[in-house]
Parts: C-alpha cells; structure tokens; sequence
C-alpha cells in the first residue's frame, strides 16, 4: 500500500495509471463495437475515455517547460550522438505540449479563432517526431551494445564460418547478427523495454496522421502497452533507460 | 524554471494550481455576473470552472489511501488531543474522498442514476468535519503555545508581574461587595482582552506554519458552510476564501518548513 502511495503521489504516475486506463477502454470499445446488447456498456467507456483524455489534457499544462529544462540537461551529455537524439527528441516533446495546450484552449472556449485541426495535426506531427529521435537512440545505443557483444563473439562467429556443415555464408552471419540482437536485448531490459514502448507509441501519431493507418483496436491495443511499460518503469526505476 | 520542474512533478501541487485556478473562476464568474458582461464569456468561465472540478475530481481518485495511510501514522502520536483530532480528521478526509469519487464516477456517467445532490451534501458534510478537528488542532496548539509564552513570562519577570495581575484580581474579586469597581471592570475585561490579543497576535507571528495553517483552514472552512446552506456568503465570498486558502497552500508546497506538522 505504501509503494502504491507513493506510486500515485507523482504525477508522471497517475498520468500514466490515467493513460493506461484510456487506451484500455478504447480497445474494449474496439471489442465491444459489434455487440448490440452492450450498448449501454460501451456509451460508458466512451464517455469514461473522452473524460479522461480532456482531463489529461488539462494535466499538460505547463509539462513543455519540464522538456526544455530535459533538453537544456541532454545538451550537456559527453557522448555527441546521445545528445543531439534525446535534445532534438526534448524540443519536439516541447512543441507537441505547446500544440497540445493551445488545443485544450480552444476546446475549453478560450481561444476561438483558432484552426483546431491544424494545430492538433501539428501535435500529433511533432509527437511523432520526438518518438522517431527516440528510437534513433534505441538504435544507436543497441547497435553500440552489439558491437561490444560482438568483438566477444569474434571467434564463436569464425569457427561457425570454417564449419564445413553451414550450408550458405550469408545465413550463418544472418542468424549471428540475430542472435546477437536478441542476446544484447536481454542483457540489456532497459533498451528493449524503451525500444518495445517506443514502437507501440509510433503507431498512434502514425494512424492519427494518416501515414499508417491501422484500427483503432490497434491503436488502443498500443497505446495500453506502452502505457504498461511507462507504469512498470516508473515503478521500477532500474528498468528505466539512462540517460 | 527548476524549481517549477520540482513543483510540477509533485501530484498535489498540480491539483492545488487547479483549484487556486478553479476558485478564480468563480471569482471571476462572480465579478463578470455582476458587471453584466456578456453571457457568452460568463458562460465559458463557467464551464471552465466545471472543467476544472471534473478533473480535480479525477486527481482525488485513490486520495482516500493516502488519508487512510495519514490516519495510520497520526494514531501513533503521543499528545492525545493531537492524536483525536489528526487521526479523526484524516478519517474524516478519507470518507469525504471516497464520496467525491462516488461523484466523479456519477457525473461521467459510470454509475447511472447517481442521487447527486444527496452525495454531494454527504462529501461537504464530511468536509466540513475535517476542517472543524483541523481548527480545532489549530487553536490546542495556539493555547499550548500560550501557556508556553505566560510560563517563560512568568519566569522571567516574577516581580514585575504579580503586582499587576494581583492588581486586576483584587478588583475583579471586589467588584461585587462595592459599586465603584462595577463602573472599573469592563476597562479592566477591555485591557485584559487588549493584552490577551496582543499575545495571540505575537505568538502567530512566531509561528508562521500555525498562522498559515489557521488562515487556510479559516478560509476553508466557508466553503462547506455556504455549500450546505448552514452559511450562505455566495460565490464571490467563496472563491475569495478559495483562491486564498489554494495560495497558501502552495506557498506551503514551495517552502516546505511552513507546513504545520505533524
């Protein structure tokens, strides 16, 4: 009960407990849209997803300065490439909160001349961006992992090539880059659980964009993923990617 | 741009800065009303303000484990009248959560035919309790201090003091054998009052977290008495005593050492 306490004190928490929760009732009503005798049951999740999704609009406010304080911190990192992904990915979270802000304004009444269309393309368009820069940096940090791993598995790899058995050398290379993807991904949780949040998250602005249009059960069954893991890295500080 | 980070990332701090926000509205719902504005901007601050509400209610979700987990931790203090007045109050905050979740779920439309009006009063009436053992506290805790003040008074001035507080006790003892002490004992009750004041003026001052808590419960406290119809101010009167009680506690948040505790 204390971890949960504590858990929810954050904010970051319950926006994500709050996220969660939204994408969950978008993939239920996703489920349940066939159904005619739940009617009433999906009018429910509907009005409990448009309630949490203004509510967590609400909540943004005033996040763009947390990114630009990040960004100010990433441009000091030692390591160049590091840097300029995560800063780049930094302004852009940025613009989408600013975008995003100025959407919650006009929905309020606010502001009323104001295209709401464009300006939540513009989000969705900036949010997309961050979570490119992102994975570039999930790329590079697991391709500089491999390496390591790689120089280790030099000669495992040259004596499966003199291995007169291999039928091609192209697959044998194949399945040592594999193998040492998948054996860099589990001695690393942190990359694989950014890179994994990451990947469901670029479905939403993709379909919300039009570039990749997938259903909404697709999006809400994303959404709720990258969410989980958002909770479970929040909960498990170890299990967050540095920087 | 740090100490905003800091700030922000706290979950109470964001729901303090939309209830500062949402009593302004109501101020501001109130000042634009009786100006005769247009209903078009009374209208959007109106909504606004529900807005807000709503989704303070959605931050409450889970509040009452926190004031369960607070009651727990009260129930172990040594001062018995602390002990009551902390551990029941906290309690009393724990039912007017859940009550305000109950709200929460039927103004969304989770729970049909939700008897609004009923629950409502309920989580006013609960609110209001809390608020009366948190004064409560607030005034033991001044007339410990007090005591505190008269004692160290007493000690270091033993001769100087008696002369003068017999003074006022021969005459007050007096007062009913002869007539011309009855005409002395009002002025006299008017400088014991005057002085008894002064004291309580200086040891707030002393005391910062108890004067900032007094002022915020003070101001609180209006706001279930005009809700439940008990003290009817209006909204203006309300959203003053909102936005105010809403500014001190985040000076509270921003300076930890003028929080009351425990």
């Amino acid at each position: 009960m204390d971890a949960v306490v504590k858990f929810t004190s954050q904010s970051q928490g319950r926006d994500r407990i709050f996220r969660a929760t939204q994408y969950a009732c978008a993939l239920s009503i996703y489920l349940l849209r066939n159904k005619p005798d739940r009617k009433d049951l999906v009018a429910r999740l509907k009005s409990l997803e448009n309630n949490l999704s203004a509510g967590r609009k609400l909540l943004r406010l005033g996040n763009a300065a947390n990114s630009i304080v990040a960004a100010k911190q990433t441009m000091q990192l030692s390591d160049r490439v590091l840097g300029l992904c995560l800063t780049v990915a930094n302004i852009n979270r940025a613009l989408y909160f600013i975008c995003d802000n100025v959407v919650w304004a006009r929905n309020v009444g606010l502001i009323r001349s104001i295209d709401k269309e464009r300006w939540s393309i513009n989000a969705s368009r900036y949010y997309l961006f961050s979570l490119v820069m992102n994975l570039t940096r999930d790329l590079y940090v697991i391709l500089q992992l491999m390496q390591q791993k790689g120089r280790d598995n030099r000669l495992k790899s040259q004596h499966l090539s003199d291995c007169p058995e291999v039928a091609e050398a192209v697959i044998p290379e194949l399945d040592a880059l594999i193998f040492l993807l998948l054996e860099t991904l589990r001695s690393e949780p942190t990359v694989a659980l950014d890179t994994v949040k990451n990947i469901c998250d670029l479905f939403i602005p993709l379909d919300r964009l039009g570039i990749y249009k997938s259903s909404a059960g697709v999006v809400g069954f994303c959404g709720l993923i990258s969410s989980l893991i958002g909770i479970i890295t929040l909960a498990r500080p170890t299990l967050r990617i540095k920087p | 741009m740090d100490s905003w980070v800091r700030f922000n990332t706290q979950s109470q701090a964001k729901e303090r800065v939309l209830r500062a926000a949402q009593y302004s509205c109501m101020l501001l719902g109130y000042t634009l009303h009786k100006s005769s504005v247009s209903t078009d901007l009374q209208r959007t601050i109106s909504e606004l303000e529900a807005h807000m509400s709503l989704t303070r209610k959605l931050l409450r979700l889970g509040n009452s484990v926190e004031a369960l987990q607070a009651a727990k931790m009260t129930i172990h203090l040594s001062d018995s009248v602390l002990r009551l007045c902390l551990t029941i109050g906290h309690l009393n905050r724990a039912m007017y959560f859940a009550c305000d979740n109950v709200l929460w779920a039927g103004k969304i439309g989770i729970i049909s035919k939700l008897d609004q009006q009923k629950w409502n009063h309920r989580s006013f009436r609960y609110y209001l309790f809390a608020l009366i053992l948190n004064v409560t506290r607030d005034v033991y805790e001044l007339c410990l201090l007090l005591d505190c003040e008269d004692c160290y008074r007493s000690t270091k001035s033993p001769l100087s003091t008696s002369p003068s507080s017999a003074i006022p006790a021969d005459q007050l003892s007096s007062s009913s054998s002869s007539s011309i002490p009855v005409t002395v004992t009002p002025a006299v009750m008017w400088v014991w009052l005057r002085k008894r004041i002064h004291q309580v003026g200086t040891v707030l001052y002393n005391n910062p977290p108890l004067l900032l808590d007094l002022l915020k419960n003070g101001c609180d406290i209006f706001i279930p008495l005009d809700k439940l119809g008990i003290y009817q101010t209006g909204p203006g009167f309300v959203g003053t005593c909102g936005l105010l009680s809403s500014v001190l506690s985040i000076v509270t948040m921003l300076h930890p050492w003028l929080k009351l505790k425990p």
